[in-house]
């Protein structure tokens, strides 16, 4: 490659609150369309904004974790433009002053870390839903005034990696936050690419493309490396990059040009007359900041120092319920290891084989971690906890009852118990005796089967094995 | 005298000690409003309010507007009740809720008789651009001169003794302009007193709810009852609502008053100098202060101006969502580009679109600074100006207009490259949001006067108290086409 990518990034991010960005409606994602709806998010006349603390709240506490300058005072201004998304004619957003300004997120590549450059965060309302038909549109009013938060990336990325990890981090902060669900696939999360190439060593930066509808990481990373060949491709045959928008096609694995961008549109900014100038006192601010749930970082270098591998926490990670639920079965006194190896491996393969999310498996994450402290306790092998809690998980019955029908008791491990399983085997069968005295190494296995048949199961095999040939030595 | 032509205090007494009836009020104020020759209303409300009215039947005698009738201007949200604030664009729509106001008002167990006529859309000074027509004003029989506007069928309705009270809407003077023209009392309080949540907008950064009554006593009554906070409308102020009637005999001993000498030394109208100057000397018998003070002649004239901007560039915003595709008359089109613009363009009258163009102009990234930007700057300095006014000065008192209401054929919307300072300065009020209130001073040839005092932010008490001694100097309380008095200047 010749030439450097220079890459930044738009992320709207829809902010979970329970109302509106300035309505009273509901704001549940319902399914049903045009249901959460109120007069204001129609734009009736005479309807007025009332600014959602709860939002503001939460773009603090977004901010914060990217370690931007928070605005004490939040301004709003009205973008001006007709669409058929946009109700009032006008979109209430932040332009001149961002309530987040200046920040930056780590992100990591090669096992270094990097600093990626953020310039603002603001926050604004979105706009209705369209559904385009052959000859018709829909509209879904009820995406129309749902808070969002925009986070502008300063232009310092410079490959597909590094965005689709620059994504990843935004989507852990705000998903850990509890600030949105952060789903990509349900435009929850949704991302805007502008990259250029300039040839290395150059300042001056090269002519800019947008990419939309990218509703993955792994469409970020793609889209991006097609986009850098593409480009570098005509550069190199002496053409002019055109300044266009283009989205991703995920099936061809190629960007798609949608429109050519001419003048940009012109939006007539002026301040939000409906909302004079609010000031957020220190302690509004502070205590956004203190009551923010614990974020990504934080539960990753806590889950290690509980003795997680890097890999283990990861995955745990990757879903917030599930990392829930992991801190769940830690009040049992259980080990960390032992809790995330269950929930890895048996809850996972639970919940693929019911196809069922871990929010909806109803059980305890407490049980789980009783479970996992058996193998230690009652000495129980970790075939014998996951039946126990598969059999839990299926019948929703308590642990004593699962292993009373699983007939699961504790290996017996006690030397004298043993040793009167091996004296009484032994009694029982000269023959074999000899036969190992013979140098007939079969023998000692036909042994452990009778012990452990005597024993009805419960003896400890390395225990038995191991008394066996100590009392055969003797006789 | 009827029991409809009395102040509000009076008219509650009546009613307490059953001498009239809501039913009876609301039958006479119909049939006043069914009589009215000056094209006042958007509609009538006659079966709504017999209705309400009939319900109403024990005295509340704590509550003083009970039973009370008045009139709404069309740009006031009204559920079930069409409300088009006179513009084509609205007809038909029905909105789901009530301004706050009327929402009150309703609480109180007020009766609604009418929605008065607007100029399209609240835009506007002359009463003319209503999609109904031109509103004339009562006092002229011959129906040549305006009421003004652009709350032009509440002032004319007030004016011909229908109802006790009219709420309008007031950005530039569009309460306070028509209250001096239809001698009435036309109250515009602080900018937040108010809440403005179910008043169609216009230009929210000047926008006012305002109303019009016969005296200053009703006045101040009924600001008790219309101001504060409300939380459907965030501009809305938490300041404690006082009761203002409290403040009316207070008297203006020791007030500081101050006139601006660019605008009454340009006053062409000599009556209605010699009578505003013969107030002055009337307010210096009951002990107020009266100096001259020069404004500025350069911020004077850019009140206008930078008016014009301001509200032109809010409006065009704030309207955009009349679009036909919500609510309004729908126009089929091949996309949503072809519906609009043919639901804007039938909608809206030429003085509308040619208010959209310049408010649009104005915003354009490449006019910004020199138009909507400078335009703000020069609010700021007429604000400024004004702060450093109210050190030294309690009142600013000024003529409301520069004579009596106009002839229709002399007035226009159109810009002009004259600046008439003394026909736009009471939109001082509505950039500082300042409580303004209009009160008639003399008649001349048969037409009512009218003066304008205006106070600091949230000084309506004391507003009051200056306005009831301008009415005692004037003599002309309760005034009326149906209640015609001579004054006393």
């Amino acid at each position: 490659m010749n030439f450097e990518a220079v890459i930044g990034l738009e992320i709207h991010v829809e902010m979970k609150t329970r109302s509106k960005m300035f309505s009273a409606s509901p704001n549940s994602f319902s399914r049903k369309p045009n249901s959460e709806v109120t007069v204001f998010d129609m734009a009736f006349p005479g309807t007025m904004p009332r600014l959602n603390k709860e939002a503001v709240r939460m773009a603090i506490r977004v901010a914060n974790a990217l370690h931007m300058k928070i605005d004490h005072e939040l301004h709003f201004d009205r973008k001006n433009y007709f669409y058929p998304d946009l109700p009032k004619g006008f979109q209430i957003t932040q332009q001149r002053r961002p309530i987040g300004s200046d920040g930056y997120l780590e992100i990591r590549k090669n096992g270094a870390k990097k600093k990626i450059g953020i310039e603002r965060i603001h926050m604004e309302e979105d706009t209705c839903k369209q559904t385009h038909f052959v000859d018709y549109t829909l509209l879904d009013y009820n995406r129309a005034g749902v808070p969002l938060v925009e986070i502008v990336s300063r232009p310092e990325m410079h490959d597909g990696y590094e965005a689709m990890k620059y994504v990843e981090a935004i989507r852990n902060i705000v998903v850990y936050s509890g600030t949105s669900d952060g789903k990509m696939e349900e435009g929850s999360l949704r991302c805007d690419v502008n990259i250029s190439l300039r040839p290395f060593g150059q300042k001056e930066f090269g002519t800019k493309v947008e990419i939309k509808n990218l509703n993955s990481l792994k469409n970020i990373q793609e889209a991006i490396e097609f986009e850098r060949e593409r480009q570098s491709a005509l550069l190199l045959k002496g053409e002019k990059i055109r300044q266009e928008t283009r989205r991703y096609d995920e099936s061809r694995g190629e960007t798609v040009l949608m429109r050519v961008k001419t003048d940009a549109v012109d939006y007539k900014y002026f301040p939000e007359p409906n909302i004079v100038p609010v000031k957020l006192s220190d302690e509004f601010v502070e205590d956004a900041i203190a009551t923010c749930p614990e974020l990504y970082d934080s539960k990753f270098e806590r889950y290690l120092a509980l003795g997680l591998a890097e890999k283990d926490a990861e995955i745990i990670l990757s879903s917030p319920d599930m990392a829930a639920y992991f801190e769940g079965t830690l009040p049992s006194g259980c080990e960390a290891k032992e809790a995330a190896n269950f929930l890895i491996t048996e809850i996972n393969s639970y919940l693929n084989k019911k196809g069922i999310a871990i929010g909806e498996l109803g059980f305890d994450p407490l049980e789980l971690g009783k479970i996992t402290l058996l193998g230690k306790k009652e000495k129980l092998t970790h075939r014998q906890c996951a039946d126990i809690l598969f059999k839990c998980l299926d019948d929703h019955c308590s642990i004593d009852v699962a292993k009373k029908e699983l007939h699961i008791e504790a290996m017996v491990d006690d030397e004298g118990a043993i040793l009167s399983f091996v004296t009484a085997a032994l009694d029982a069968n000269p023959q074999s005796i000899a036969d190992y005295k013979a140098g007939k190494e079969r023998a000692i296995s036909y042994l452990v089967g009778q012990v452990m048949k005597l024993s009805k199961g419960k003896a400890k095999p390395s225990a038995v094995m191991a008394k066996l040939r100590e009392e055969l030595a003797k006789r | 005298m009827n029991y409809l032509d009395m102040d509000i205090l009076s008219l509650h007494e009546a009613l307490v000690e059953k001498k009239t009836t809501p039913l009876e009020l609301c039958k006479e104020a119909i049939r006043r409003a069914k009589e009215n020759d000056c094209n006042a209303f958007e509609k009538i409300l006659e079966e709504e309010a017999l209705k309400e009215a009939e319900q109403l039947v024990e005295p509340e005698k704590d509550n003083v507007l009970w039973g009370i009738p008045y009139l709404a201007k069309d740009n006031f949200s009204t559920k079930g009740i069409e409300t088009t604030a006179s513009s084509n664009v609205l007809k038909g729509y029905v909105p789901l809720f009530d301004a706050e106001v009327i929402a009150r008002l309703k609480e109180r167990k007020c009766v609604l008789i009418a929605k008065t006529s607007l100029d399209e859309l609240a835009m506007g000074g002359t009463g003319t651009t209503s999609h109904i027509g031109m509103t004339y004003n009562p006092y002229d029989p011959s129906h040549e001169r305006m009421v003004g506007g652009s709350s032009s069928g509440s002032a004319a309705a007030l004016a011909s003794g229908i109802g006790s009270f009219a709420l309008g809407s007031d950005t530039g003077d569009s309460v306070r302009k028509p209250a001096s023209f239809a001698g009435l009392v036309g109250m515009k309080p602080s900018w937040g007193r108010i809440s403005r949540f179910g008043l169609f907008p216009f230009a929210p950064s000047l926008d006012h709810v305002g109303y019009f009554t016969r005296d200053v006593a009703s006045s101040a009554v009924l600001l008790s009852f219309l101001a504060g906070r409300d939380d459907k409308d965030m501009t809305s102020s938490y300041r404690p609502v006082e009761d203002y009637a409290s403040y009316l005999d207070k008297g203006i001993s020791g007030v500081r008053v101050c006139y601006f000498s660019e605008i009454v030394s340009s006053l062409k109208d000599e009556t209605m100098k010699e009578k505003f100057l013969s107030s002055l000397e009337e307010l210096k018998k009951r002990g107020a202060i009266v100096e001259e003070v020069s404004f500025g002649l350069d911020l004077l004239k850019a009140v206008y101006p930078a008016y014009m901007v301001i509200s032109c560039a809010e409006a065009t915003s704030n309207d955009a969502n009349l679009d036909g595709i919500k609510f309004g008359p729908y126009y089929d089109g091949k996309n949503y580009e072809e519906a609009m613009s043919k639901a804007r363009t039938a909608g809206f009258s030429e003085l509308i679109k040619r208010r959209f163009v310049i408010g649009s102009y104005c915003l354009m990234a490449e006019n910004q600074e020199e138009l909507f930007l400078r335009a703000q700057r020069l609010r700021h300095m007429i604000v400024d100006r004004l702060s450093e006014i109210y050190q030294n000065h309690d009142i600013v008192y000024l003529p409301a207009a520069p004579s009596i209401a106009p002839r229709f054929v002399d007035a226009s919307d159109k810009l002009s490259a004259e600046y008439l300072i003394d026909d736009n300065h009471l939109a001082l009020g509505n950039f500082a949001g300042l409580p303004s209130i209009t009160v008639p001073l003399a008649f001349e040839s048969g037409m009512p006067l009218g003066v304008n005092a205006m106070a600091r932010a949230y000084e309506e008490g004391p507003l009051f108290a200056f306005a009831k001694a301008l009415e005692e100097i004037s003599g002309l309380s309760g005034l009326s086409v149906m209640n015609k008095k001579e004054g006393k200047l």
